[in-house]
């Protein structure tokens, strides 16, 4: 019997006319190879959406399909079904890629959950220049870096200057690299702070009704902004102390 | 993507880079930042308190050359008006001023969110009631 995932809708197989998963790779029945669907990458893996993945399993299934994927093992198929296994194999591929890192598996199954991140969704294409800046205003108004790091931000910033300043002098100052360090330890342990909350938010995403769930999105969207304002700081003191 | 001839003069040359004291009461000191580029905007005021006007101020941008050239271009708006008169300016203005893109309309937000939290801070200190900027 078919257990039907909820984010994906049963399609019927080319060549036994059973019906399985939108974006299942091989038919459960007669186990042919399917055509690549727009299904979503959670349903490749017979996943529903989830935040909290077995990665192990996860890790475990995309070897399994992998080599099940192998063109070799298509060699005396149907032109059509060797097609499908290049373009399957690439489908698993991103899906694998997408779903195995923290981060971008919360913002794609936001993005799948119609929650819209950064750029606005809607393309601004020909409508009235004027318009779409509002749009956007509105936007970077959800998107705030919250108001208690700008000041660190802000003097981080000028630390940097005045670092990358004395190196094209050729001086190097011990204290100020001193101060460097201590401040990309105190953002480097505020990401983990924030990797730490998106979990927790991914459980309430996880096991909660779409009343629970809206909040925990909201909360996650901020948090995906904060930490990519953070990553990018210790990213820069990093380079700058070539440590 | 090629920078406007105006972001590049404002970006080569900016105007009014520095700082005023933070401390002092006709001074307000907007901080804003906008997190899908990382920039940071410090837009600071000095206000004659007879008069309102703005007759000083000053920016330090860390972002990119968009974002310099719209504080620029907001320091050099300002100065002379009064501080009501300021909160008029919309990002748009500024937006047309420098022929940005779409994708750097961010940046000119980000301008009129400094003009209008240095102006905040001002009032805030000086204790002006909060005037809703006229309706365009």
């Amino acid at each position: 019997m078919l257990k039907v995932l909820e984010n994906t809708v049963p399609v019927a197989c080319w060549s036994c006319s059973v019906a399985h998963n939108e974006s299942t790779l091989f038919c459960p029945d007669c186990s042919k190879i399917q055509p690549p669907s727009s299904g979503d990458f959670f349903s490749v893996f017979g996943l529903e959406h989830r935040l909290n993945i077995d990665l192990a399993a996860l890790e475990q299934e995309f070897h399994r399909l992998s080599r099940r994927l192998h063109p070799d093992r298509f060699a005396r198929a149907s032109e059509n079904e060797k097609d499908w296994s290049l373009a399957d194999t690439a489908l698993l591929n991103d899906a694998y890629r997408t779903l195995k890192d923290p981060l971008r598996r919360t913002e794609y199954l936001l993005k799948l959950e119609g929650a819209e991140m950064g750029v606005s969704a809607a393309a601004p294409s020909d409508a009235a220049l004027v318009q779409n800046q509002e749009k956007i205003q509105n936007q970077q108004k959800t998107s705030r870096v919250p108001a208690d790091l700008l000041g660190e931000v802000f003097d981080l910033n000028m630390q940097l200057e005045e670092m990358r300043m004395a190196r094209k002098m050729g001086q190097e100052d011990p204290e100020l690299k001193e101060s460097l360090r201590q401040a990309k330890e105190k953002f480097v342990g505020l990401v983990g702070a924030v990797d730490r909350e998106l979990r927790a938010q991914w459980t309430i995403w996880d096991g909660g009704d779409a009343a629970a769930r809206q909040p925990a999105q909201q909360a996650m969207m901020a948090l995906l902004d904060r930490r990519k304002y953070l990553s990018n700081l210790v990213r820069d003191v990093t380079e700058i102390l070539g440590d | 993507m090629a920078y406007s001839d105006k972001v590049v003069d404002h970006y080569n040359n900016p105007r009014n880079v520095g700082t005023l004291d933070k401390s002092a009461a006709e001074v307000g000191t907007g901080l804003v930042g906008a997190p899908e580029c990382g920039d940071v905007m410090r837009l600071q005021i000095r206000v004659n308190p007879e008069t309102n006007v703005i007759e000083e101020a000053k920016f330090k941008t860390f972002g990119c050359g968009s974002a310099i050239a719209s504080s620029s271009l907001a320091t050099e708006w300002i100065k002379g008006r009064t501080v009501d008169d300021a909160l008029s300016i919309k990002n748009t203005d500024i937006v047309k001023e420098l022929s940005l893109p779409p994708v750097k309309i961010h940046c000119s937000v980000l301008a009129e969110d400094a003009i209008r939290a240095a102006i905040g801070d001002w009032k805030k200190k000086n204790n002006v009631a909060e005037i809703a900027p006229p309706a365009k």
